[in-house]
């Protein structure tokens, strides 16, 4: 049992960490958690979403990012000292008196990175349920407000490896790339009990709707950038990229899942509720193919910098070996069977178009920006600066989420030589909550 | 299955419960009873106490067993219907963990008729009880137990006969077990 909670809880933290890196972006720099997720200077995203931005030259990077940036984990060395012992703590225990889902479930949506300054309070009202024979009804209160009503989607686009060459800003490489989503949406009934309050009625399916892709591979690749126009400090630099994808396998899922209520409701026997259809592409069958795109451009003309990039565009895979599987629960035999479907048939996939859109602006020792980023899976914007004071730094941001939530980021700095320490503070609304919560990061840098 | 199905209900109202408060069940007990709430008894005059009892297997979910249990309440009422003869009855309910441990001790509510006869409807309202920390119901399972003690009037004709129906009978489970 205790296997099984920690393997859970380590896809869980996976899960976790996932959401939060697409909810907000998972970062070490407390510089960039002070301007509210900003980052002013040549960020992996930049470089990732922009192809312009590799033949825009470091020097032209002026406000000072750190050659190494160090973090301080206080969120670790709290979350350590109030959980000493992990793996047989009783809150994380689901088989404990003293097991809390809820700081289960804040823990993993919020991973103890960052020292947790101001945790966002939760409803206190008491849960009521009622039951008879054929009758159930439960009243969450204020915590209803916090049953998701919209989809829970995570996920996107990803280019973990790049490896190549390049020659005159010319460049081959053999692109890893890999693309995931996961969304969870409850049922109209279930969401109608849990949210609305709503009576439970006999031989009633209650159930979750979830769809999924995941699929990965290689691409080769060929790309381009450099400078069309101006000099290293008024530039105007153009990328782009040409990628012919090549997928080794993917799978693809649609399902819904639940239970269905007895007649009457605790006089008959709950049957679980599953279907799913799944198309995959197994490892070994035939490779999908595919071609996309990105493009970039970028702009530097003294104190201002303006960059727009766009990737896969296009980017459409077609497998041609792909199997169709059918899962349904036997409520004769109370088992999942799974049913054959068409095999060796064509299905096409199609990655996202992701996009990335920035601007920055120096004046004297104030530094000004704004990033617009799409990876798929909505869209987050941040807006920051930062303003030097002799030694001294301070910074301010707000951001939007991907779930539409507005953000704000404050923090300061000291930089002494070639040493810099920074902290950060940055509102989150991704515990069980409809309250911002604060979390302080603090790191070393070094310039 | 209706365990799991009662977990269920449990663990949802856990995770989606938050902060200080309380989890509370209403239980309707007697729609769970399917018949067993009506209760005949036919006695010859000058007997008694004779008691007729009725007990109910019935499932809690299942992290009641690990809970801590802030307070129960139960409320119980019956209606005693008495045809013919007389003497009186006496009405009790019971929650025991197991079904040998039932009609044992102190009821958990009990209500008298007083006087009855002949024909004559009677209700028996028996007042609330509150149980702080009752660890009867600190399980994932109980067993509830009524019980009619009738006692007869002589001469032994004619027989006292009528019913105890039981007209309501909920408990309120308060959980404070700090799972929030």
């Amino acid at each position: 049992m205790r296997t099984s909670v920690i393997g859970i809880g380590l896809v869980a933290l996976t899960v976790g960490a996932a959401a939060q890196a697409a909810g907000q972006g998972l970062t070490f720099d407390a510089r960039r958690i002070g301007m509210g997720g900003l980052t002013l200077g040549r960020s992996a995203s930049l470089v990732r979403y922009n192809p312009a931005y590799r033949a825009v030259a470091d020097q032209a990077d002026r406000r000072g990012r750190p050659r190494v940036t160090i973090p301080i984990p206080l969120g670790i060395i709290q979350f350590l000292h109030d959980h000493p012992h992990l793996s047989t703590d009783p809150a994380f225990h689901p088989d404990s008196a003293r097991f809390n889902p809820i700081v289960a479930v804040n823990t993993l949506l919020n991973l103890p990175i960052y020292l947790e300054v101001k945790k966002a309070p939760t409803p206190t009202n008491d849960v009521v349920v009622d039951i008879g024979q054929n009758a159930l009804r439960a009243n969450l209160g204020l915590s209803a407000e916090l049953v998701p009503g919209d989809e829970l989607g995570l996920g996107g686009s990803s280019r973990p490896l790049d490896p190549g060459i390049g020659i005159k800003g010319v460049r081959v490489s053999m692109m890893g790339w890999l693309h995931d989503e996961v969304g969870l949406q409850l049922g109209d009934k279930l969401l109608g009990f849990l949210r609305d309050s709503q009576p439970a009625t006999s031989t009633t399916a209650y159930t979750v709707n979830g769809d999924g892709i995941l699929e990965g591979g290689v691409a080769p690749s060929i790309a381009y950038a450099g400078r069309i126009a101006g000099d290293a400090t008024t530039g105007f630099y153009v990328g782009g990229a040409v990628h012919y994808y090549l997928g080794v396998a993917y799978a693809r899922t649609s399902a819904t899942g639940g239970f269905v209520t007895g007649n009457p409701i605790f006089g008959g026997p709950v049957k679980p509720s599953l279907a799913a259809v799944t198309d995959y592409s197994k490892a070994g069958n035939s490779v999908g193919h595919g071609i996309g795109g990105d493009v970039g451009v970028a702009w530097v003309s003294g104190p201002i910098e303006l960059g727009v990039g766009v990737n896969d565009i296009g980017a459409t895979l077609t497998w041609s070996d792909t199997r169709q599987d059918t899962l349904r629960y036997d409520t004769t035999s109370n088992t999942i069977r799974t049913t054959p479907g068409p095999n060796h048939f064509t299905t096409k996939t199609k990655l996202p178009v992701s996009y990335i859109a920035n601007v920055a602006y120096v004046i004297g020792l104030t530094t000004l920006g704004a990033d617009v980023l799409n990876n798929g899976r909505g869209t987050t914007i941040h807006v920051g600066g930062e303003q030097r004071l002799g030694l001294f730094a301070l910074r301010g941001g707000v951001a939007r989420d991907q779930r539409k939530r507005i953000e704000f980021g404050w923090g300061g700095g000291v930089r002494l030589g070639p040493l810099g320490l920074d902290v950060g503070f940055w509102t989150h609304t991704n515990s069980l909550s409809n309250e911002r919560g604060v979390t302080m990061a603090t790191s070393f840098s070094i310039y | 299955m209706r365990l799991k199905w009662l977990w269920a209900i449990w663990l949802a109202s856990a995770v989606t419960g938050c902060g200080q408060g309380h989890l509370v069940f209403n239980v309707d007990v007697l729609s769970f009873l399917s018949g067993a709430g009506t209760m005949p008894y036919d006695l010859p005059g000058g007997v008694g106490p004779v008691d007729s009892t009725v007990s109910r297997f019935f499932p809690l979910p299942g992290g009641f067993g690990k809970s801590t249990v802030d307070n129960v309440s139960i409320t119980g009422a019956a209606t005693l219907f008495n045809v013919t003869g007389g003497g009186n009855v006496l009405f009790d309910v019971f929650f025991a963990k197991t079904q040998g441990a039932l009609f044992t001790g102190t009821p958990y509510i009990t209500a008298s008729s007083g006087p009855v006869s002949g024909v004559d409807t009677v209700p028996l309202l028996s007042p609330t009880t509150v149980s702080p920390g009752d660890t009867v119901f600190n399980a994932d399972s109980l067993w509830v137990g009524v019980r009619a003690r009738i006692t007869t009037d002589p001469p032994v004709l004619p027989h006292m006969t009528g019913q105890l129906r039981l007209t309501e009978l909920n408990v309120r489970i308060v959980l404070n077990d700090k799972i929030f």
